[in-house]
């Protein structure tokens, strides 16, 4: 058998002294598409954070492997290297540093670590106007400020040009509807679509169901408590969606 | 400690009025003395490590070195503070003469000259006034527009030797007249050569006349750099300044504005970026003499290391001053635990009807925005460079020179390698 992409095992995780993730188990294979579902105030937006290697929070016991490396003993920028992305619920405002600026000096980063040659300005700006198209993304707003005075819907719709153009091989998309309009939630999900190539991996994290019926999941798991309660495939969602969280908290 | 007046030949000892200035420069110098702990302008730029050298005054110019700028300009330029005419290249048809010469031969100087900078308040400035002879004059007449920057260039070639040089500096703008002024301070050899550049500048800026004046302050990391700027505005004159100093142990840059005259209107920029045990002052102080006349300051440092920033922004509003609006805001970005900063803002506010305000703020970089630039690959080093960069972008996309904007801004990437 292969090695899976990701596998987290028995995680024990918190913030401050507050406990919230307690024995979390999850694998997930090259090209599969999971969605992680669970009430406000549960723990997913930790669980990414933590996967990412944000500082702040403690990893009490369990583990992460990625690729079969251990994750936890990675910086931030060696997981994003080694092909893990998040799309953030927050996307970070960063004003003095244009977008098109910090997404050169992402990818070139990345590249670098593949031994992959650098790209020069004018071969980037060619791909970023290119994929910026196809999410509705103007030049202009790729010279600005990163996320600075961006609306809601564009941020997000940020976040997804830039997993275009990073191309990662495992991506969470952390809350990637919410306070999307109908247009622009099917605009950011041909995005997400696009990359689903059968190699790339995901975790789609969201509150509702709604995200999944555009960006159909392989599985589902509902996470309550610091844990995942249940598991299973797209019909998952359908049924929390009619019965709400409180039932799955209940049945554990 | 006054081993600092020494007997040195100067030139144009022959003209007794040359020799009266220096004569007095040099009493009052002996009579202040460096400014000590308890002085209140210098209160938090210390100068012990200063005081406890022994400086030998420069009297050679050495080999010259041509410094280049990646914009066209003319230059006047100084080793070890003496005037280099092989690597100048002055403009015809301006008065742009080397000091001594215009002493000499340019009674009309003697309007200018040692007018606006007090040796009895400025220790410094006595300092430099016992040793008149080298700088440069700058007279833009009436109605003439200068586009062409002229770049004042001081490189000093470091050694173990501490030397000490004096510029004087006088720039005089007619009605109506502009000009760009670069004052480029640089060294080459020992980087721990640790020598004293003690500059003053008397400005002086007719009614309309416009003078942009950039500076980089770029000295050996063991260096003193002392100077001091005191501008005379007229009615609706404009002086934009911005002082970048990176280089340096103890370098203090001071401004003094005066706005005479009803619509005149000055704004100090300025950036500091510092490591070590470096202590590096800005001091300004804007003088609003009449009606409607307008100050803006931006202040901004960047602060790693064991170093120290200083900066003491006064400004007065004389009873007349109305409608007058002068603000101010200095802003610091500490790096490391043991990084300070120390700010004196002062208000004098003795008239009625103005706008006034002044505000301070330090912080660190932000771990959200680190975070997130790490989280796409970015290396922690490189993320804090940006970052770095997009907070001197506010002050230095201030510089309406695209050129000269853009030479600074690299300057300011370049210190941190
Ligand atoms: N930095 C923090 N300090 C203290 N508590 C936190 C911090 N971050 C999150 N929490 C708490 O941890 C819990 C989980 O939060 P979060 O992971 O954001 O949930 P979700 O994304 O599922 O809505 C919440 O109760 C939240 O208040
Ligand atoms: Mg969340």
């Amino acid at each position: 058998m292969t090695t899976p992409l990701l596998e987290i095992e028995d995680l024990y995780a918190g913030v401050c002294d507050k406990e919230i993730i307690k024995g979390f188990n999850l694998t997930i294979n090259e090209g599969e598409v999971h969605a992680l579902m669970g009430p406000n105030g549960a723990g997913k937006s930790t669980l990414s954070n933590i996967l990412c290697g944000k500082e702040g929070y403690s990893v009490t016991s369990g583990s992460i492997r990625f690729k079969g490396k251990n994750l936890l003993a990675m910086s931030p920028e060696e997981r994003a290297r080694e092909g893990i992305f998040l799309a953030m619920q927050y996307p970070v405002e960063i004003p003095g540093v244009p977008t098109s600026t910090f997404l050169k000096h992402a990818v070139n980063s990345i590249r670098k670590y593949q031994n992959l040659p650098e790209l020069d300005t004018m071969e980037f700006i060619k791909m970023l106007r290119e994929e910026g198209r196809k999410l509705g993304i103007d030049a202009d707003m790729i010279k600005r400020s990163l996320n600075v005075g961006f609306s809601g819907g564009e941020k997000k719709r940020l976040e997804t040009l830039q997993m275009s153009i990073l191309k990662p091989s495992f991506a969470i998309l952390d809350e990637a509807d919410s306070g999307l309009d109908i247009d622009a939630l099917k605009v950011v999900s041909d995005g997400v679509n696009a990359l689903r190539d059968g190699k790339r991996s995901m975790l789609v994290i969201t509150h509702y169901q709604r995200l999944l019926n555009y960006v159909v999941p392989d599985f589902v798991h509902v996470y309550a408590d610091g844990k995942i309660v249940k598991s299973g495939g797209k019909d998952l969602a359908l049924e929390l969606e009619e019965k709400g969280y409180a039932e799955f908290v209940k049945e554990k | 400690m006054n081993n600092l007046l020494q007997n040195v030949k100067l030139l144009g000892s022959e003209s007794p009025w040359l020799s009266r200035l220096r004569q007095s420069g040099s009493s009052a110098f002996k009579e202040q003395g460096f400014p000590s702990a308890k002085t209140e302008a210098w209160k938090y730029t210390k100068l012990r490590e200063l005081k406890s050298k022994d400086f030998i005054i420069s009297q050679t110019t050495s080999d010259t070195t041509a410094i280049e700028l990646p914009f066209d300009c003319y230059k006047i330029c100084f080793e070890n503070g003496w005037f280099c005419p092989s690597s100048s290249n002055l403009p015809q048809g301006v008065e742009v003469i080397p000091l001594i010469e215009a002493i000499l031969f340019h009674p009309e100087l003697h309007n200018y000259i040692c007018k606006l900078a007090n040796i009895n308040t400025h220790p410094f400035v006595a300092l430099n006034q016992a040793y008149l002879q080298e700088g440069v004059f700058i007279k833009i007449e009436k109605n003439v527009n200068i586009k062409k920057p002229l770049a004042i260039i001081s490189h000093t070639e470091g050694s173990d030797i501490n030397l000490l040089f004096n510029l004087r500096n006088i720039i005089v703008l007619d009605e109506n007249s502009a000009a760009t002024v670069v004052e480029y301070h640089t060294y080459s050899g020992d980087t721990k050569s640790g020598y004293l550049a003690n500059i003053v500048n008397e400005i002086y800026l007719a009614s309309n006349a416009n003078l942009q004046h950039y500076k980089v302050q770029d000295e050996a990391f063991k260096a003193n750099h002392i100077a001091f700027s005191a501008v005379s505005q007229n009615r609706c004159s404009k002086y934009q300044s911005f002082c970048l100093q990176r280089g340096a142990n103890i370098g203090r840059n001071e401004t003094l504005v005066q706005l005479k005259d009803e619509g005149a209107e000055t704004e100090i920029n300025a950036a500091y970026l510092m490591d070590g045990w470096a202590t590096l002052d800005t001091t300004t102080n804007v003088e609003h003499l009449a009606p409607h006349t307008y100050s803006h300051q931006l202040i901004k440092g960047v602060v790693s290391g064991n170093a120290k920033g200083v900066f003491q922004g006064k400004i007065h509003i004389a009873p007349n001053a109305i409608g007058t609006e002068g603000n101010q805001l200095h802003k610091a970005l500490l790096l490391s635990d043991n990084a300070e900063v120390d700010v004196k803002p002062e208000l004098e506010i003795y008239a009625d009807d103005v706008k006034c305000s002044h505000g301070a703020a330090s912080g660190e970089l932000d771990e959200e925005q680190l975070f997130y630039m790490r989280s796409r690959g970015i290396g922690i080093e490189e993320a804090k460079q940006l970052l770095i960069d997009a907070y001197l972008d506010e002050i230095t996309t201030k510089i309406d020179n695209e050129k000269i904007s853009q030479w600074i801004k690299l300057i300011t990437q370049e210190n941190r390698k």
